[in-house]
């Protein structure tokens, strides 16, 4: 059987901050990084707060690109990439720094750069579209976010982008995972980006979606999602080559279930039946019973729906275990950043088993009968983590659970 | 490959090109070099002066898209639902399995893009500026993700296993075979409908015409023909082409006609995306030579190519050093063809139908010229490259594709009579 692929590297920008350790501290502390939207006039709108990335500075990271020829969710997603490059010790200039040719991206993204488009129409309703150049073509593009990551770092192998809107950060890892075991990639760059966005935003209130003020997952007053923004970027390896270099390894990316409810575009199966699909592909496919999961990073919206039916999935494939296993939604802190959400989860997972810490679900004030899990309301815990599920669901019936596992040499 | 367990065959097609809806029209209209492209009509251009376009005929995917709502579905999401309706009936799929009523299907999704949602995102943005948030469409707002077409195409057919988007510019058609056919090989899934799909849009072609992409207007000759001597931008297609891939094993067990196989794929990028000629001429190279690694093939058991050669002055000219980089000298006695000439450039579909093209050669035993290629540029390294049909018998096809902006991609694909090699 092939070797273990295995996490050497981190790196993320987020409303809790741009540095892993910065946000992490920060979950654990059960900080909110949900504040009033201020990259748009929300005045037509009943609901006005989001989770905006504020003191991101694209020009400290990017060292040859110039930041001002991408859009903004590229921008995010350079910058994690080279933080998860310097995390993982790729560019020290030694010998067992990998050839850059088999050095792959694969980033998942919702809406890749919707801003391009707001631009494009916000020029196209005043007729003043002359004034635009071409950027819809050069940045905007569905494949543009890795491209950027790329070209900065000057990397020749594989490159995707895998949109699969807000499950595409799990479902990029899965693609790494199987770039490097078939031997097409020697590392892999996987992750997620997405920009707060006027359409993103304006859809999510049209659909009545927004909470007012927090998101409470798993609260029985849960009011809804809150958009918000992001990039998270991990380093992908085989293990063999995470020793042979002397890396630190975070943990070993174990197997993923994929599935598509086929049921409707944006309400998930009554019954959970994907979400449960999708949860036994990643047990079956790490050779880990349910038993064995300690943590779970849920999906947790806080929207009625998702939380009610992610709970049911959880029950259907964990049995009793499901009730017992502490599971957390740190988008009750940043909010749901769309295409960055579950690769900023995967990193949460990483860091849970590395420090035997999980972050809290936030803003829980009731619980719902129909939520009975241990969300590990409020408050971190201290607890061993050797192996986490990440899992994630999207618009398009996507669903997508990734499990990672404690690497012991 | 170290994680290879099975072989993966094509078992079926389905088109919606300028051509036709079906395989036969599509590639009996490439080898009779017939042209699908002509002035724009399927939108508003609001004044952007275009070349001829790929566009489909009046009768649209809807046409294979009954018994239901087509209300949900953007133009995208229509084509690959009748695209995945085609193919499902051509490939007998759906007839083994279950019935029109059937649940679902136990088949995935992967589907190329390039552009993906852009014409929805964009007009439900624009009835929010002009008329209010409030008055948005729902609809629209769900159309608005980039893997809106293959969720819609998962729900009109049941097809309830993976369903993964891959954009990777130009070749994303090519990437999402590539990418199911590993998905296959590694026993991640048995059955997988990939390809791509694309629409014509008037926020795709404004983009192409203000970044100086599209051919010039008015055409001259060699406009938007692939590798002509005169060329200057390419013209924009549409369409969506599917292919059923199975491992063989799950194809023979349920005694499926096999088209043929692929049986290796490989892909680089140029991070110059496309400013260095030499660089996307290397990463052609490299994709080339790790799909016949893959494949357990040398550049010398190659006997035909499919290029994605569009009519790009530099694109086109770096995509054919790239091949004869790996290639060798081989490369200038080989059949070439390059069916962007006929159909326009459809980004994301065009490698399913690139593929598509060299499958159908294998089995009649020729292969289409480029259409409208009366003088390709001399220090191209194909002697063969011309307007004119090549007979023979292809076992060992090539398919490549390069994009302007850096991916590239390539794919072997084998007769339905040969076996893999490893």
């Amino acid at each position: 059987m092939s070797s273990c692929i295995v996490v050497t590297g981190l790196g993320v920008v987020s409303s809790l901050g741009s540095d892993v350790e910065q946000l992490w501290s920060s979950l654990l502390e059960g900080r909110s990084g949900i504040s009033e939207v201020e990259s748009f006039d929300t005045s037509a709108y009943r609901v006005h707060r989001g989770g905006e990335v504020r003191d991101f500075q694209p020009e400290r990271y990017l060292r040859h690109l110039d930041p001002g020829s991408m859009g903004r969710a590229s921008q995010m997603a350079v910058a994690a990439a080279l933080s998860a490059v310097a995390d993982a010790g790729l560019r020290s200039g030694g010998p067992h720094d990998p050839d850059p040719e088999r050095v792959g991206v694969v980033m998942g993204t919702t809406s890749g750069e919707p801003r391009e488009v707001e631009r494009f129409n916000d020029l196209l309703v005043a007729e003043e579209l002359d004034r635009l150049g071409p950027e819809l073509a050069t940045r905007y593009p569905n494949h543009v976010i890795a491209g950027q990551v790329a070209a900065e770092l000057d990397l020749c192998g594989p490159n995707a982008m895998i949109p699969t809107a807000c499950a595409a950060g799990n479902y990029a890892l899965a693609y790494a995972l199987d770039t490097l075991r078939c031997g097409r990639a020697d590392v892999m760059l996987a992750g997620g980006a997405d920009a707060f966005s006027r359409i993103t935003y304006t859809g999510f209130a049209r659909l009545g979606a927004i909470a007012p003020e927090r998101c409470q997952p798993f609260d029985r007053n849960r009011q809804g999602m809150i958009p918000g923004e992001g990039a998270a970027v991990l380093v992908l390896e085989t293990e063999e080559q995470a020793r042979r270099r002397g890396a630190r390894i975070y943990a070993e990316v174990a197997g993923y279930g994929l599935s598509c409810d086929a049921h409707h575009m944006t309400a998930a199966h009554p019954e959970g039946a994907g979400a449960a699909r999708a949860l036994e592909g990643a047990l079956a496919s790490s050779g880990v019973a349910a038993e064995q999961i300690d943590y779970v990073s849920a999906h947790g919206t806080g929207t009625p729906t998702n939380d009610k039916l992610e709970t049911m999935a959880l029950k259907r494939v964990f049995g009793d275990h499901a009730t017992r296993v502490p599971v957390s939604s740190v988008k009750s802190m940043l909010g749901h950043t769309m295409g960055a959400a579950s690769a900023i989860e995967a990193l949460v997972c990483c860091l849970a088993i590395r420090d035997g810490a999980v972050p809290p679900t936030a803003n829980f004030e009731e619980p719902d009968p129909e939520c009975d899990l241990d969300i590990v309301p409020n408050e971190a815990r201290e607890v061993p983590v050797s192996v986490a599920m990440s899992n994630a669901y999207a618009f398009g019936g996507n669903n997508a659970s990734v499990l990672f596992r404690e690497c012991v040499s | 490959m170290s994680a290879r367990r099975d072989q993966v065959v094509v078992t079926g097609a389905g088109v919606l090109s300028p051509l036709g809806y079906a395989r036969a029209p599509l590639f009996e209209g490439l080898l009779e070099g017939r042209s699908g492209l002509r002035p724009v009509e399927g939108f508003d251009t609001r004044g952007l002066a275009l070349p001829r376009v790929g566009e489909l005929n009046g009768d649209g995917p809807e046409q294979f898209l009954e018994g239901r709502s087509l209300r949900p579905l953007d133009r995208t999401g229509r084509l690959a639902a009748a695209a995945a309706e085609l193919v499902l009936a051509d490939s007998g799929f759906r007839a083994y399995y279950g019935s029109d009523e059937a649940e679902s299907l136990p088949a995935g999704l992967v589907l190329g893009t390039m552009y993906g949602s852009v014409r929805t995102i964009s007009e439900f943005d624009r009835r929010a500026l002009t008329a209010g948030p409030q008055y948005t469409k729902p609809f629209d707002f769900a159309n608005s993700v980039i893997n809106a077409a293959a969720g819609q195409a998962a729900i009109w057919h049941g097809l309830a296993e993976i369903n993964a988007t891959v954009a990777g510019g130009t070749t994303a058609g090519l990437a999402a075979l590539a990418h199911a056919a590993d998905l296959l090989r590694i026993g991640r899934a048995s059955a997988l409908v990939a390809g791509g799909a694309e629409e014509l849009c008037f926020e795709s072609c404004w983009s192409f015409s203000r970044a100086g992409l599209l051919a010039r207007e008015p055409e001259g000759p060699g406009a938007g023909t692939p590798f002509h001597a005169h060329r200057n931008g390419f013209l924009p297609g549409e369409g969506a082409a599917l292919l059923m891939l199975e491992t063989v094993t799950a194809a023979r067990s349920r005694g499926a006609e096999i088209l043929g196989h692929l049986t290796g794929s490989g892909s680089s990028f140029d991070p110059s995306r496309g400013q260095d000629g030499e660089r996307s001429a290397t990463a052609v190279r490299r994709a080339i030579l790790a799909a016949l690694k893959d494949a357990g093939r040398e550049p010398a058991d190659v006997d035909g190519l499919s290029t994605s050669a569009s009519g790009s002055v530099a694109v086109d000219r770096a995509e054919a050093l790239g091949i004869a980089a790996a290639l060798g000298r081989h490369a200038a006695e080989l059949p070439v063809t390059a069916v962007k000439g006929s159909l326009g450039e459809g980004l994301g579909a065009s490698g399913a139908f690139q593929t598509l093209a060299l499958l159908e050669a294998m089995s009649a035993g020729v292969l289409p010229g480029i259409r409208g290629l009366d003088e390709p540029e001399p220090e191209l390294p194909f002697r063969l490259a011309g307007s004119s049909a090549h007979e023979g018998r292809f076992r060992c096809g090539l398919v490549t594709s390069l994009s302007w902006d850096g991916h590239a991609c390539a794919l072997v694909v084998e007769g339905p009579g040969e076996e893999a090699r490893s």
